[in-house]
């Protein structure tokens, strides 16, 4: 894997491991129901309409493609896939 | 050869996770992947919000093949695309080169992450080493 996507995926596996380690205080802090964009490893953008936080990542001339974003569901609810 | 997976508390349970780089040229696509390692599931599906976060066009997808059949997906039933020749890329670690199913149905309010299937395990001939108590998963050749 050439360097400049090593790092990029690592930057994204930052975010990732952030919002895992994170996630009791994303859910306690007003973003249960809202997808939340990590940066360098802190929220930058959330809304219940994912479209809307892609919109504001690119305002910020971020590409969304490689932004960590995640739906934070609430305590107790269980996923089945 | 051993691919290490990533074991996190999502969504209600404990899921062995992996992240990629999802590469393909047509429809242009790269970009960053968090997926769950799904046994249960004999395809690789391409969440809807990963889906938007890429921005592929719904016109871009119709020059895709269409799979035959709907995938119960996010709670219905679906038709998906078929993105043949995507490249994913994880890390120093491993690359392939595999068919990843897209659903072009929108559903309302779907959050479902993308789901690496047994697909993935059958082509690159790996089994799962999943240790929930540990919190150890990894993928492995099983040749």
């Amino acid at each position: 894997m050439a360097n400049q996507e090593l790092k990029l995926l690592e930057d994204f596996e930052k975010n990732s491991r952030w919002f895992h380690k994170n996630i009791d205080e994303l859910q306690k802090n007003n973003f249960v129901g809202k997808f939340v964009a990590i940066d360098n490893e802190k929220p930058i953008a959330s809304n219940k309409d994912i479209n809307i936080v892609i919109k504001t990542i690119e305002k910020d001339g971020k590409n969304p493609s490689l932004i960590f974003i995640e739906f934070v569901h609430p305590k107790g609810f269980t996923l089945l896939l | 050869m051993r691919l290490p997976l990533q074991v996190h508390l999502f969504a209600g349970g404990l899921r062995a996770m992996t992240r990629f780089l999802l590469i393909s040229k047509e429809p242009h696509i790269f970009g960053s992947i968090e997926a769950i390692v799904d046994t249960g599931s004999p395809t690789t599906v391409l969440g809807s919000p990963d889906l938007k976060r890429m921005r592929v066009s719904q016109i871009q997808l119709q020059k895709l093949e269409s799979r035959k059949e709907q995938i119960a997906y996010g709670g219905g039933l679906v038709k998906t695309k078929i993105l043949n020749g995507a490249q994913l890329k994880f890390g120093d670690y491993f690359e392939c080169t595999m068919p990843i199913q897209i659903p072009v149905d929108e559903i309302k309010d779907c959050n479902q992450p993308t789901i690496l299937g047994v697909d993935f395990m059958i082509q690159n001939k790996f089994k799962l080493v999943f240790d929930p108590i540990k919190k150890e998963a990894y993928f492995e050749s099983s040749e």
